[in-house]
């Protein structure tokens, strides 16, 4: 078996005391053409940055080739792993030649003139990347796709043997985009260069990429073909957000697109729903029900409370009771009759004390009318009564067939209907 | 427009750097640098070298050519280099504190007349403040980024300590006697009246170390300039070489501080033209930039003995007379070819 080019061995990393990766592991083969995904945050970035040495992991080893990164001299690691960053400036008036020189002279002394070898190499690296016509334009005056190219040429004339890329085509147009990827593609069938792509073009990548990494908080969610990644239950967790995956019959392409319109119209599941809230609790719930198309209603809230803003705002029908106050009997009976109106009843995780606790009343006259009724996990924690009477009331209602839930993905895809 | 590929001269970086513009300098220096030997306060003209007092006179313009030479070049290289780790077209040493804790250095020697009694003890005494200003400068910057500080804290904190450093000078010649007052005066102002022997070697010496250790560096200057974290890409240690290049500038300029005073604007204004003349790359700009800058400073010193004879101007007041404008006038040009930003 031969050494994989990259072994990440449980690597913690992070900038001062915080930690972006998790004693993450992976390991990438030579010649593999591996693209790296997941959502902003989950430490992309901090993973090529520790790659490439630039951070120190607080903890594991990252060996290129089987040698530790750390212990590698940096002009030999240079040879072995070249890294283009997302954005690359020069504040002077440099010509695309001299950049793509970097590439050669970096460690050279003034006096050693660049051998013909070398010359051979910065112009092929030109070449490669179709920037030979700019070798004597102004590397800053150029757009931020040939930019992108003149660096890679840069990368490329140090010849490295991995070549990982940060987001660095992310912001070209598509034109450029696949011109960047066809390179690199080309790098790694003709020169068997192993290329390790951060993208946030999920289609775009199970195109290209031999295998997917998906990481998510620091670690590594799921790694292996584009079929086996791209599945819209794994990529939904994660993005926290509802996502289908669709593959074209004709050319095998997988397309991963997000949902904006929830279901079809007339769906059976776009029932009307109460929500009880308080404190800002409700306001992703409101949005997400709002974007889904049900009809929704809130209530009781006290008025300017941060939920009764934000329903006021979206148009939601609410129940208000004066600001500050112990929600009373009138309030109480006008939001009856409107949770009555409504199918499913969902409790967010609004903190209940003396004050609002006469809301779980509505939650148990829709369980008795035989409705479904949603209740946030974790009551223990919010419950503010005397005497605990909040989650004496949960447990009850929970224990005649109320239903808990925890992530707000997870409610909308049971509401739904799919498991 | 293309070129013939089979006319590129394997020469580093000679691509982009204009051959004949090179020609026409390596023609003027030693002209312009003649023609500053016959400008002086006893008159124009070619001193008679076979008399006595022509002969002093001389002595004493080539004494100063030499002094210029150094000054200026010193100034020059060390505000290239401070330009290429900062990636700001504001950085020189004045800039980063390196020249007013020099200055407070050099104060402190002259006003407890050290000066008078230990030998050199001025050169070491600038330098010794300088750097302890620049790790201040650094220490303060660093802090709270864990490590290595951005370019816009080292400037913030430079520009801070640089004025207290010459609030400390102001309080330092309000308190002083009559007596060291005149030559701390003379000396702020920045002059280039031949220092003795024993410094003027010691300042050769270091000024020369300073340039070979940037000159070495200036492919890595080259990389530099596209960021720390792109020249680490590069397979250079970046922090190395940033600590390397701060420390030969600071040695550079407060050498410079040490005999010549507070002479400003030659660490802005010449890298800046020499930029645009010769182009970034850090290999040609080195030295081209300290011809230019001691010849830059050479004839400022020779309009400054000439201009009110027989009474000497400093020669600071030259460089910035003739730097300011100059220094506009290259900027309303957008300094295509020097810095776009």
């Amino acid at each position: 078996m031969s050494v994989p080019a990259l072994s990440i061995d449980s690597v913690s990393a992070g900038y001062g005391d915080h930690l972006v990766l998790d004693s993450l592991s992976v390991q990438i083969a030579k010649g593999e053409f591996v693209v790296l995904i997941g959502p902003n945050g989950c430490g992309k970035s901090t993973l090529l940055k520790t790659v490439a040495a630039l951070i120190r992991p607080s903890s594991g080893t990252v060996r290129l080739f089987g040698e530790d990164v750390r212990k590698l001299r940096p002009s030999v690691r240079s040879r072995i792993l070249g890294v283009v960053p997302q954005k690359v400036e020069s504040p002077m008036a440099f010509t695309v030649h001299q950049i793509v020189m970097n590439g050669r002279t970096g460690s050279s002394l003034p006096w050693i003139a660049l051998s013909e070898e070398d010359h051979g190499i910065i112009e092929r690296s030109m070449i490669y990347t179709d920037v030979l016509d700019l070798r004597d334009r102004y590397f800053m005056e150029l757009s931020g796709g040939e930019q992108q190219r003149v660096i890679l040429a840069m990368v490329l004339a140090q010849e490295p043997q991995i070549i990982m890329l940060d987001e660095s085509i992310a912001h070209l147009d598509i034109n450029h985009r696949y011109e960047v990827l066809r390179i690199l593609r080309r790098l790694n069938h003709e020169h068997g260069m192993t290329v390790v792509l951060v993208s946030h073009d999920l289609s775009l990548s199970s195109e290209i990429a031999d295998r997917l990494i998906l990481m998510n908080a620091g670690k590594v969610v799921v790694t292996g073909s584009s079929e086996e990644v791209l599945q819209a239950e794994i990529l939904s967790r994660v993005y926290d957000c509802e996502l289908q995956v669709q593959q074209d019959p004709l050319t095998g392409a997988v397309h991963v697109i997000g949902v904006l319109d929830g279901i079809s119209r007339g769906s059976e599941w776009m029932k009307p729903v109460h929500v009880i809230a308080g404190g800002g609790t409700g306001i992703e719930l409101y949005r997400r029900f709002g974007l889904y198309g049900c009809n929704v209603t809130t209530g009781v809230l006290n008025r300017m409370d941060s939920d009764a803003e934000a329903a006021k705002a979206l148009g939601i029908k609410a129940v208000f009771e004066k600001p500050f106050s112990a929600i009373g009997e009138a309030a109480y009976k006008e939001a009856s009759d409107m949770a009555g109106q409504a199918e499913i009843l969902v409790v967010s995780d609004v903190p209940f004390g003396s004050g609002n606790l006469i809301n779980l009343r509505l939650a148990k006259e829709a369980l008795d009318a035989g409705k479904e009724v949603w209740i946030a996990g974790g009551i223990a924690e919010r419950d503010y009564t005397d005497g605990k009477q909040a989650v004496e009331q949960v447990d009850k209602l929970l224990a005649e067939g109320a239903r808990s839930w925890t992530s707000l993905h997870d409610l909308m895809m049971e509401l739904k209907g799919e498991p | 427009m293309k070129r013939n590929r089979e006319n590129i001269p394997f020469t580093p970086g000679i691509e982009g750097v204009p051959r004949v513009r090179i020609a026409l300098f390596c023609l003027a220096v030693p002209l312009l640098l003649f023609l500053s030997l016959l400008l002086g306060a006893s008159g124009q003209g070619f001193p008679d070298v076979h008399s006595p007092v022509g002969k002093a006179i001389l002595n004493l313009r080539i004494n100063r050519l030499v002094m210029g030479l150094l000054v200026g070049s010193a100034l020059s290289v060390s505000g290239v280099v401070f330009q290429a780790i900062l990636r700001n077209p504001l950085a020189e040493p004045y800039v980063l504190g390196v020249s007013g804790g020099a200055g407070l250095g050099a104060t402190l020697a002259i006003l407890f007349g050290a000066v008078a009694f230990i030998p050199l003890s001025l050169p070491v005494a600038a330098f010794v403040a300088a750097v302890l200003t620049l790790f201040l400068v650094y220490g303060i910057a660093s802090r709270g980024s864990g490590g290595s500080p951005s370019v816009y804290s080292l400037i913030l904190s430079g520009v801070i300590i640089s004025s207290i450093c010459s609030s400390l000078i102001m309080f330092l010649v309000s308190t002083a006697s009559a007596d060291g007052l005149h030559s701390v005066i003379w000396w702020m102002l920045g002059n280039l009246q031949p220092a003795p022997l024993d410094q003027r070697i010691l300042s050769t010496v270091l000024i020369g170390a300073g340039f070979i250790v940037t000159w070495l560096l200036g492919s890595r200057f080259n990389a530099l300039t596209l960021g720390r974290e792109m020249a680490h890409y590069q397979g250079m240690n970046a922090d190395l070489i940033i600590l390397g290049g701060l420390l030969a500038a600071t040695l550079m300029a407060a050498t410079a501080v040490s005999i010549g005073g507070m002479i400003g604007f030659v660490g802005l204004i010449v890298p800046h033209v020499t930029r645009a003349m010769f182009g970034p790359d850090h290999r040609w700009l080195i030295p081209l930039s300290a011809v230019s800058g001691g010849t830059f400073l050479v004839l400022c010193d020779a309009v400054a003995r000439t201009v009110l004879a027989p009474v000497e101007m400093p020669v600071g007041v030259i460089t910035a007379l003739a730097g300011g404008p100059f220094f506009l006038m290259i900027l309303q040009r957008k300094m295509k070819n020097a810095w776009i930003a």
